[in-house]
């Protein structure tokens, strides 16, 4: 498939990307997996004139934890080292359950999480549980760096917060609380290589006594022009008991502030009636996990 | 099975091919390389149905590296896999009838500089109206799509067949069922897109390589469109990556490479996309089909009565032979004698519809399965006693007059059931999880070719010689199914010598002698027939030479294991190549040939010739699904198949056939469908959203053969291809309605239909308590 022709940078060091980034960023695309960006290009949705390849900036790679500031995942990071890092699987388990179910194996070797949130896509993977998980995200530029929550990140529809010459340079997710647990659900049609329908990425903490809820926080992904949490909602239910009203409370809640459209994958009045489903669901996931974290302390 | 004691045949065999496709070595279409090869690509219309008022091509002609440009008016030969009634040209004359029809064609150094070539090709239309569905196309006042069409309006063809007296059975019955059955518009999803190489020699020869099923038509189709001899044209398939049916019919790309090839004066190859592959299509008809079935107190059918209409899209190709089959297939695998068929295919503005696997088997078979499971419900009789009841035994003449020689279908309706505890949960599990039976029963071959020809269908040549071993010559195509490993391990068995020492040549019209091609689930028969046949006919002229030797007479001798030998004596051997070479020696070149023409019977109707098959497989499976009654998704755990396919030649191969047939069935009845957009455009001709089931949907299979042999069929074997396709929608749909108790007539079945379903059932309990 031809495509409209476009220059190749290929940096080694950060400083280099960085001054590269800073000179040409307006006609410049980031090229960190490809696995979308290649695709928009070549249905000549998008005609960069320049791509920069990331994929030898080794300050971009990696996932580290410490105790006070959390897990930190660099930017460049694949979704693969996501899925099988034991890092993520102890300190954000429902974040390696969703990249395992991002695409394909091999587009999981190439594709980046940095990549999958700032195609911005509503109905991306990892927004939803970087949402719950209540995420910091560290973004770049020449000579200084930000850092933005990613509940400000995504604007409208495949629209991010974003200035020219930036770039997100890392995900940090602040460690869990005792009693807390994230969870994640989706539905496609088929069981893996899809798009979803619908997800969400819930946060359940409960208070010290163990019976009501202390913070919470529900995203849900494809049921708007972005993936966006339930805010309206997440107030309504903390302090709640958690009991059936509880469970009518979240349910109701989501239903009534998704926003969902009719599409090619699902109606909007499914989506309106499922998102309720899932998420009860991972709430009583993530009630699961605090059990038997207890149980085992 | 055991009865038979063979040694390569029924014992399962690894295929040549199969390491060599592992390690990427297998030689496809797209893998052909040439010197100065160019790389065609397709103009394609960007609005269903117009008038082509002018295309300029002249700013494509001049881009650099564009070596030649193509239009429709510079072929203007219609064409047709029936050859009677041509309706499809190489490239649009005159008029487009489908959204991503090709119109033009650009060869050049390179894809790139082709694809920006079509960017500069100017088409002006007169838009004409656009029918996306037989409705619209058959509204009064609508525009025919194709001018010359001989039937009314878009009527593309129709037929309508009576056997008995439907309307009296259906007056003595005890129970009488109608329902309307609408099934998708799905395509064959073949991992390997078409793909044609086309090269003329200075002589003005024609060689062309492609990805095709069909070596035979493919050739008759270039001399027609290039208006060349067939002997200066030689058709080579390379590796076929899957075919389904999709590459039973000439595509256009074939003919383009050819056409560009010639223009441009160099060889030409033509890779399509995923997307062309949606456009080129050929895929499963959609039909809406008004069904009614009677039983008789007992349960046995008194009568069917079929009204469907089926959606053609915008060409013939395999139409109305499909329509017939589809009148053929309402009779088995069940014994009835009344029977009223009526059938019209439609044209619309929508990328054609053509064979696919289990072609004319799967639609009415859905409808049928579905109303049997539910008469038996209603009159209180379980599926498997009515469907038992109703089987045919072992051998059938059906009321319109096809002869089934050789069933074992209730062995394999007791078989699944015995397998998968049917009895014990059918009707007993709970809510939300289901368990369905179906029967199905397909083709091994068809009576007549597709134009009237009194040659033989298939036809076999063997060359046996010291230096190079036995070769098998046969016109076969291989397209992924194994039939060079089947016909290898025919040869090794008949000679009594290791399928690893059979060289097998086929889908090579230069080398091979005539064969029809791949499709009907012909190959295993008619190919086999004509192989062991020829190899008969090898062993007839190196018996005498071995009973000179040995001295004894002819008739004890016998070839098993590298020797042949006295029955009577076993100590009275010789080496196979020793006789071999003193054949050769005292006679010269030892070859031989065989040929197969399958039985002909026809019958006093239109569409008469369609359906007879030498000889038919069966198949019933038994499957069960889990039912999440909060999303709606509809999850199939496990299937328990059990199938006749007479002596499986190469089992594992047979496995192979029923779990692609299970998994491919499952992803129509549950994912899978083409949608088209109110301007005809497809709205997902990408894998990304054309949702065909992936490793994590499949479920458990247990497959299993029933103990058969059919002895007029080459070592015992029928089909395999088709028939277990047949019962895999049924039983899905059978085994949903056990589970949540609703039925449901519309493929796919998605999650939203479940949950609208499950709201609409609760709606009318609650009106009714």
């Amino acid at each position: 498939m031809h495509c409209e022709p476009f220059e190749y940078e290929k940096p080694v060091s950060l400083r280099e990307f960085e001054s590269l980034y800073a000179a040409k960023g307006e006609d410049a695309k980031i090229l960190a997996g490809g696995t979308d960006l290649m695709v928009l290009i070549k249905e000549k949705l998008l005609a960069p004139r320049l791509l920069i390849d990331i994929s030898d900036l080794h300050e971009l790679q990696g996932i580290s934890f410490d105790s006070r500031q959390g897990l930190t995942i660099m930017a460049g990071t694949k979704i693969a080292e996501i899925e099988r890092s034991a890092l993520v699987k102890e300190h954000a388990p429902a974040l390696a359950y969703a990249a395992a179910n991002l695409g394909s194996n091999q587009v999981r070797w190439m594709a980046t999480m940095a990549g999958n949130i700032c195609h911005a896509s509503p109905a991306a993977e990892t927004p939803p549980v970087l949402l719950a998980h209540d995420c910091e995200l560290i973004i770049g530029k020449q000579g200084g760096e930000r850092t933005l929550p990613i509940s400000r990140f995504f604007l409208s529809y495949r629209k991010t917060a974003l200035e020219p010459g930036e770039y997100l340079k890392a995900f940090r997710l602040p460690p869990l609380p005792e009693r807390s647990a994230v969870a994640y659900r989706f539905k496609g049609l088929r069981r893996a290589m899809e798009i979803d329908m619908l997800n969400i990425g819930a946060y359940l903490e409960l208070s010290e006594e163990g019976q009501s809820v202390s913070d919470i926080r529900l995203a849900m992904g494809s049921v708007g022009p972005t993936t966006y949490r339930a805010t309206a909602t997440e107030q309504r239910l903390k302090g709640m008991q958690i009991d059936d009203e509880f469970f009518a409370t979240a349910c109701g809640g989501v239903v009534q502030e998704a926003s969902p459209i009719d599409d090619v994958r699902a109606s909007a009045e499914y989506r309106n009636r499922v998102i309720g489903v899932l998420t009860r669901r991972a709430l009583e996931e993530c009630l699961e996990i605090i059990a038997s974290r207890g149980n085992k302390a | 099975m055991s009865k038979h004691d063979f040694d390569v045949i029924g014992k399962d065999q690894k295929r040549k091919d199969g390491p060599k496709k592992v390690k990427g070595e297998h030689e496809f279409a797209d893998d052909i390389q040439f010197p100065m090869m160019l790389h065609g690509r397709i103009k394609r219309s960007d609005i269903a149905h117009a008038r082509i008022i002018s295309i300029d091509t002249s700013k494509a002609e001049a881009l650099a590296g564009v070596k030649a440009v193509l239009i429709g008016s510079e072929t203007p030969i219609k064409y047709g896999i029936v050859p009677q009634m041509p309706t499809e040209y190489a490239l649009a004359h005159q008029k487009v009838r489908f959204y991503g029809e090709p119109v033009a064609a650009v060869a050049a150094v390179d894809p790139e500089t082709a694809e920006r070539a079509l960017d500069l090709i100017e088409i002006e239309y007169e838009a004409l109206p656009v029918y996306t569905t037989p409705e619209q196309a058959l509204a009064e006042g609508a525009v025919k799509i194709h001018e010359d069409n001989k039937f009314p309006g878009n009527i593309a063809y129709e037929a309508d067949q009576n056997f008995g007296d439907v309307d009296e059975a259906f007056k003595n019955s005890h129970y009488v069922l109608e329902k309307v059955f609408k099934t998708s518009y799905v395509n064959h999803v073949f991992m390997e897109p078409h793909c044609a190489v086309s090269k003329f020699d200075t002589n003005g020869e024609l060689f062309i390589w492609s990805t095709t099923q069909i070596p035979h038509y493919l050739h008759t189709h270039l001399a027609k469109v290039l208006q060349m001899d067939m002997n200066k044209i030689h058709v080579k398939v390379t590796g076929v990556g899957g075919g389904f049916g999709g590459k039973g019919e000439v595509s256009n790309n074939e003919l383009i490479s050819a056409l560009l090839a010639r223009k441009a004066g160099r060889p030409v190859k033509v890779l399509y996309s995923r997307k062309d592959v949606f456009l080129q299509h050929r895929g499963r008809h959609p039909i809406e089909m008004r069904v009614k079935v009677g039983v008789d107190k007992e349960g046995m059918i008194t009568g069917i009565d079929y009204n469907g209409t089926m959606d053609g899209g915008s060409y013939g190709g395999w139409g109305l032979v499909i329509l017939f089959y589809t009148a053929a297939m309402l009779h088995l695998p069940y014994n009835v004698r009344n029977v009223r068929f009526y059938a019209r295919r439609i044209y619309t503005n929508k990328p054609t519809c053509g064979a696919m696997r289990g072609l004319g088997g799967v639609q009415p078979r859905f409808a049928l399965e579905s109303l049997l499971d539910q008469i038996a419900i209603d009159i209180g009789m379980s599926p498997y006693e009515l469907k038992k009841k109703n089987a045919i035994g072992l051998s059938h003449e059906t009321v319109s007059g096809q002869v089934v020689r050789h069933s074992e279908f209730r062995k394999c309706l007791d078989q699944a059931v015995a397998n998968s505890g049917y009895l014990e949960k059918h009707g007993k599990l709970p809510f939300g999880k289901g368990i369905g039976l179906a029967g199905g029963y397909y083709i091994s071959g068809t009576a007549y070719t597709l134009y009237m020809a009194y040659k033989p269908h298939s036809s076999a040549m063997i060359r046996v010689d010291n230096e190079s071993g036995v070769t098998v010559y046969c016109g076969a195509t291989d397209i992924g199914q194994g039939s060079d490993t089947v016909l290898g391990m025919m040869a090794a068995e008949k000679f009594g010598l290791p399928f690893e020492s059979i060289h097998v040549v086929s889908g090579d019209t230069s080398l091979a002698p005539f064969d029809l091609g791949t499709f009907a689930s012909r190959v295993t028969v008619a190919a086999g027939s004509a192989v062991c046949k020829a190899a008969d006919n090898v062993l007839e002229k190196l018996k005498p030479v071995a009973a000179i030797q040995l001295g004894v007479s002819t008739d004890q001798l016998e070839a098993r294991q590298g020797k042949i030998y006295s029955v009577f004596e076993k100590s009275k051997e010789i080496d196979f190549w020793k006789v071999v070479e003193k054949y050769i020696d005292a006679h010269g070149p030892l070859t031989a040939t065989g040929n197969y023409t399958p039985p002909r019977r026809t019958g006093n109707f239109k569409g008469a010739n369609i359906g007879h098959s030498p000889t038919y497989g069966f198949s019933a499976q038994c499957t069960e699904v889990d039912i999440d009654i909060e999303t709606g998704e509809v999850r199939v755990i496990r299937v328990t198949e059990a199938g006749d396919c007479g002596q499986p030649i190469n089992p594992v191969s047979v496995e192979g056939q029923v779990e692609g047939s299970i998994v491919m069935g499952m992803g129509q009845a549950l994912f899978e469908e083409l949608k088209v957009g109110k301007d005809g455009r497809l709205l997902n001709p990408s894998l990304h959203d054309y949702k065909v089931p992936t490793a994590t949907d499949i479920p458990e299979l247990k497959t299993t053969f029933v103990d058969s042999y059919d002895p007029d069929s080459p070592f015992g074997a029928k089909e395999a291809g088709e028939g277990p396709i047949q019962p895999v929608i049924p039983a899905i749909f059978n085994a949903v309605y056990d589970a949540i108790g609703v039925r449901f007539t519309e493929m796919p079945i998605t999650p939203e239909k479940v949950l609208r379903a499950l709201d609409e059932k609760k709606k009318q309990e609650g009106m009714q308590s």
